[in-house]
């Protein structure tokens, strides 16, 4: 069930219009998540919260020989922290990251998705899963950038990082970020959040990390997840994070060119047929249905 | 099948001898499609239906109401998969059933491009038709093409973690570039097979044709089996 308290801005295949259950009327600030990955510890505070707030099930763990709980996100593991260890300049850095669904202002989930209302994006940004209305199709799969979407097994639904929905809504932090014990978790507005990162990443440079940036995609429009990274010219260090996430051309041409144009040619192909009709008629045996006048003129 | 006498006058004696039979004459009529070919066929046209059906509400929200023709979009989802291997296995029944039938012959090569709007036109000269023109024969390798097109894209879209991200993409719109195509082309066959030219369905249905009918589509296929007259 979509929260009720919570606007929607933009819903999955709602038609031309593309609005669905959006009313436009209130206006809300966009939240944000900020994660600052040169501060975190790896204690998985946040990974214990997210599976506790949510009732989710235990997914059973995989040992590859690092810290990693998993080795990618699941349906019922939603935050998972990324270790990656790095030899930088000769020396050993262990870079670990926060990794969920990055609440993109344009989700490419969202965009690709083809059940009605079954990702929604709120008015503050965070974007959702109806889980009645997700036929587990796996076309969000497809248009996520960062591969977030994972699906069930047996009923095929999609689950991912709600951004604790449920909470916000009723003015409460996220539990991964209530969580978080050294204070590397941050939650609040995007502007807020944008300020922080900006302030660190200041603070990083002078500090001997020069290429420190903030990931804030922008070929996503954006995104409800704010990172810090200390190599900021190399976030495919830090769990594959990519480098250029945008919606895929191929969605994106499928949903905007092809789709409309193919509805157009199949409406035509109809109108076409009648169109003929009219105009040149039946082409049928001319006089009694057996004269000798139905032979073709030589 | 055979063994009721063909002169039992309370039976139809075309629909007996199309059980096993065709491009024979009974009466006025000449059997045209015998139990076995129109059996094919309309396989593939209720798998394909079943597949066009399931399929409109998942492609646009303008269909959605056609799900509920199966009970929701998540069976649409379901069954989809489904009547479309269903499709593809009557698609290859029938390639195999009408190959040696379907060959273009060269005079008929120019059937691709400009004369299938004259066909359209009723302007062709059809003296040299035989059992299918060069439209119908294009019409079948582009259906077998298109099935198979539909086929490989359609597993992809089955299961597409399994498949890299450029592959899932690229299935998506061959999935939808097919059947946009397949769908106009349909339109045009049913039109064709009703409307258009009347006498037609029953070909698929009863199997047979009028003489008339065969004078007036395919001469050279009513030559051949009329033996001149």
């Amino acid at each position: 069930m979509s929260v009720q308290t919570l606007e929607i801005s933009r819903s999955s295949a709602s038609g031309i219009l593309s609005s669905g259950n959006a009313t436009g009327m209130r206006s809300l600030p966009t939240v944000s998540k900020y994660i600052d990955t040169s501060t975190c510890i790896g204690c998985k505070a946040c990974e214990v919260a997210c599976q506790e707030w949510n009732d989710l099930k235990s997914v059973a763990t995989h040992n590859d020989g690092d810290y990693q709980t998993l080795k990618t996100l699941d349906v019922q593991f939603w935050n998972l922290i990324r270790f990656d260890e790095r030899e930088v300049d000769g020396g050993l850095k262990w870079l670990m990251r926060k990794d969920q669904c990055m609440h993109c202002a344009e989700p490419g989930c969202l965009e690709a998705c083809p059940a009605p209302g079954a990702i929604v994006q709120y008015a503050n940004g965070i974007v959702d899963v109806n889980p009645e209305q997700c036929i587990g199709c796996g076309y969000c799969a497809t248009g996520c950038p960062f591969d977030v979407p994972k699906f069930h097994a047996s009923t095929g639904k999609m689950a991912k990082c709600t951004l604790c929905v449920d909470r916000v809504s009723v003015g409460l932090e996220p539990a991964c970020i209530k969580a978080c014990p050294t204070g590397c978790l941050h939650f609040g507005t995007k502007d807020d959040m944008i300020a922080l990162g900006t302030h660190r990443v200041e603070q990083l440079k002078a500090s001997g990390f020069p290429t420190a940036a903030l990931y804030d995609p922008k070929g996503v429009g954006g995104t409800g997840v704010v990172t810090v990274l200390a190599f900021g010219d190399h976030p495919e260090w830090y769990g594959e994070l990519p480098r250029d996430p945008h919606v895929p051309l191929g969605v994106r041409f499928w949903k905007n060119v092809v789709r409309p144009l193919g509805l157009i040619a199949i409406v035509g192909a109809v109108v076409g047929a009648f169109g003929h009709y009219f105009n040149f008629g039946k082409k049928e045996v001319q006089g009694a249905a057996d004269s000798e006048s139905n032979l073709p003129q030589a | 099948m055979s063994s009721v006498p063909i002169r039992d006058r309370a039976m139809d004696e075309a629909v007996i001898v199309g059980r096993d039979r065709e491009n024979v004459v009974v009466g006025n009529e000449i059997i045209r499609h015998r139990l076995a070919s129109r059996l094919i066929h309309w396989s593939v046209a209720v798998t394909f239906f079943g597949s066009l059906l399931s399929g409109l509400p998942m492609w646009t929200p303008v269909f959605g109401w056609m799900a509920t023709l199966f009970g929701g979009l998540q069976v649409c989802r379901w069954l989809h998969a489904w009547a479309g291997i269903a499709f593809s296995a009557a698609a290859l029944v029938m390639l195999v059933h009408w190959f040696s039938e379907m060959e273009l012959r060269p005079d008929e090569r120019s059937w691709i491009g400009p004369k299938l709007f004259t066909y359209m036109r009723y302007q062709t000269d059809d003296s040299e038709v035989g059992k299918y023109n060069g439209g119908q024969k294009i019409f079948f390798f582009t259906s077998v093409l298109g099935a198979l097109g539909l086929l490989v894209s359609g597993v992809v879209l089955w299961f597409p973690l399994r498949f890299p991200h450029l592959v899932r993409e690229l299935a998506i719109i061959l999935h939808d570039v097919t059947f946009v195509l397949f769908a106009v082309s349909i339109v045009f066959h049913i039109y064709l097979a009703t409307a258009a030219e009347p006498g037609t369905f029953g070909a698929m249905t009863r199997g047979t044709v009028t003489k008339a009918w065969a004078r007036l589509h395919h001469p050279k296929w009513y030559k051949e089996v009329t033996g001149g007259k």
